[in-house]
């Protein structure tokens, strides 16, 4: 059975009609890239199934139906995401930050919190051993006791992902993970985005501008316009695809020979 | 929490309980028990006159944190704390007076008063935010004020409810150095559920909120539970301040409950400075106190008889100017310009600013 399912999903504001009919699955374990050109709907799919929008259509999340549930209900279900701009909390320490995506796993009550009884006391014990697994996982050690916001971009978008990996989800939404880092951290990226699914096992939706690195990483790719699918496949094919090419890709003249390998 | 103050080198932690510690190092320790010996001693050292405005910077100090906890934390602006002050003096008095209730039924039953308003007050946080839920907070002050004030004509206490000393086994609480003592504890307990809170689940969840709401959410937070949770706490203990301030001061009336004292518990958060426990602290030291120093400074001019009348005018106008200096020159507040003179002294005598972010 699909991790996810989405079938013909609408989203109109207004007059626009922003998602037309968008039909999707994923498996558990797939990395599934999310390409497409500026405004074809990519970050309102994400947004479709984190709850934040509500779209017409039906969205399934292991058999369960999720459509119109607020976030924080699918959230607790398993479905974590990163932002595009990151939306960290800069105040907070990186810890600080990665304890609150746990926040759904953490069961302690406000009245023991009061007196910060042994029980709450074990909780917040276990749950700092559970933050430091990620923070060793994403290679954030030095980090987490400084503040997010004095951090460099490309590492405040790791603490983005961190905190993702901190509800444990069985699914991960990324938006635009990439964007503004540089090729070591791009590299890096993909390291901890392989590691995710070969490691943990968590289904990705990934929503890059990065076609070396959707070629290199994906096991599937759909393409969004204009809130349709254009295609949808194995990331060879669907490269290659002259409808893609057209939308999305571009290509100069008949003469440019340079192409994405896959 | 994260600390301001960064520590000196050679200090390590070697297991995640010390990052749970409240106090990390021996100076800490000992400041911390040299800070306490000096307010057991105060009451001793003190005459009526400073020992009523300790009582009263403990009780603004109640009142500040429970403000603190709902707008510096939770994010969720409200202009009627003194509405929930005044519920909870008015529960004590009414059930002192109706049915003669000791102060033992009277303060648990002003918490529930409270949490139940905290209910009502924290409703429009749902659907409103910023200006519009400080005018919906604002509404509902004036609905409990007025509620109060209906019920001192009905009953026929147009001048007020007058409220018994509260009694512990036997011994009436009338002297004003128990009452210190009393307050004391209320505040420190207060502080220290303060602490406990923002340390757990609930705070983070309240900083997430404040910080980014829709982040929170899609987090697993679940905000309206999370909103509706700071202003029932924050309400209960505001009206557990109220019902003590009706107790020390024998003595309940709407007019003590007025906007101005709304405002001025929104100023002690301000000029305490903003989502820090310290600050409401300063906060309420510093609004407490201010009006007995412009009486004080006003003294010391020549022919102070003849200001006597526009004293009055002189203390809202000062308070006034302070509010707005603050807000211009230092948007951190009273617990900005500390962690500044601790930066300070940390290198002291070198000027060198620590590394950003070394040593948290």
């Amino acid at each position: 059975m699909a991790e996810l399912t989405i079938e013909s999903l609408r989203l109109r504001f207004g007059g626009l009609v922003v998602l037309d009919g968008i039909s999707l699955a994923i498996e558990a374990g797939e990395l599934l890239a999310l390409i497409g050109p500026n405004g074809a709907g990519k970050t309102s799919v994400l947004n479709c199934i984190s709850g934040i929008y509500r779209g017409e259509g039906a969205i399934r999340f292991r058999g369960q139906g999720i459509g119109g549930r607020p976030p924080h209900d699918i959230a607790q279900l398993g479905i974590a995401r990163t932002f595009q701009h990151g939306e960290l909390f800069p105040q907070m320490t990186v810890l600080e930050n990665l304890l609150i995506g746990r926040h759904s796993h953490i069961r302690t009550n406000p009245l023991s919190e009061m007196l910060f009884l042994p029980t709450v006391r074990r909780e917040e014990l276990r749950q700092r051993e559970a933050a430091e697994k990620i923070i060793d996982f994403v290679e954030l050690e030095r980090y987490r006791h400084t503040r997010v916001g004095g951090l460099p971009f490309g590492t405040q978008k790791l603490v983005g992902f961190a905190r993702a990996l901190a509800l444990e989800p069985a699914l991960l939404l990324l938006d635009e993970p990439s964007a503004g880092l540089n090729r070591d951290e791009r590299e890096d990226l993909a390291r901890f985005i392989l590691r995710i699914k070969h490691q943990l096992g968590i289904a990705m939706i990934w929503i890059e501008h990065d076609m070396q690195m959707v070629a290199d990483l994906a096991d599937r790719i759909c393409v969004l316009d204009y809130g349709r699918i254009l295609a949808e496949g194995h990331p060879a094919d669907v490269l290659k695809h002259p409808e893609v090419i057209r939308a999305y890709l571009g290509s100069a003249n008949e003469n440019d020979d340079r192409e994405v390998k896959p | 929490m994260s600390r301001g103050m960064p520590r000196a080198s050679g200090y390590f932690r070697t297991d995640y309980a010390q990052d749970l510690a409240l106090t990390q190092t021996r100076l800490e320790r000992a400041s911390l028990l040299a800070f306490a010996v000096m307010l057991a001693a105060f009451p001793f050292l003190a005459t009526a006159f400073y020992l009523d405005l300790a009582c009263q910077v403990f009780l603004a100090a109640i009142g500040a944190l429970s403000l603190m906890l709902l707008t510096g934390y939770a994010g969720q602006i409200s202009l009627g704390h003194a509405g929930l002050l005044a519920a909870g003096a008015f529960t004590a008095g009414i059930l002192f007076r109706e049915f003669n209730a000791p102060f033992w039924v009277t303060l648990p039953a002003a918490a529930a008063v409270g949490a139940l308003l905290g209910i009502v007050f924290g409703l429009p946080s749902l659907r409103l935010r910023g200006l519009y839920l400080a005018v919906s907070t604002l509404a509902l002050h004036f609905v409990v004020v007025y509620l109060g004030g209906e019920y001192e004509s009905k009953r026929g206490y147009s001048t007020g409810i007058m409220i018994d000393a509260p009694t512990i086994g036997g011994y009436a609480i009338t002297n004003g150095r128990v009452w210190y003592f009393v307050l004391l504890v209320a505040a420190a307990a207060t502080l220290l559920i303060c602490i406990n809170l923002l340390r757990s689940r609930t705070g983070r969840a309240w900083r997430a909120i404040r910080a980014h709401e829709t982040v929170a959410e899609a987090l697993g937070i679940n905000i309206a539970a999370y909103k509706l949770l700071a202003f029932v706490i924050s309400s209960a203990m505001a009206a557990v301040a109220g019902a003590l301030f009706a107790y020390y001061r024998h003595f309940v009336s709407v007019e003590a409950f007025s906007l101005f004292l709304s405002i001025q518990y929104v100023a002690m958060i301000i000029v305490g400075g903003m989502g820090s426990l310290l600050g409401a602290l300063l906060g309420a030291v510093f609004v407490t106190l201010f009006p007995y120093l412009i009486e004080a400074a006003l003294q010391q001019l020549p022919n102070a008889q003849s200001y006597a009348g526009v004293l009055f005018a002189v203390n809202y106008a000062a308070f006034g100017v302070v509010m707005i200096l603050f807000l211009l020159f230092e948007p951190l507040g009273l617990v900005g310009i500390w962690h500044r003179v601790q930066h300070y002294f940390l290198l002291w005598p070198f000027k060198h600013r620590p590394v950003a972010g070394a040593g948290k």
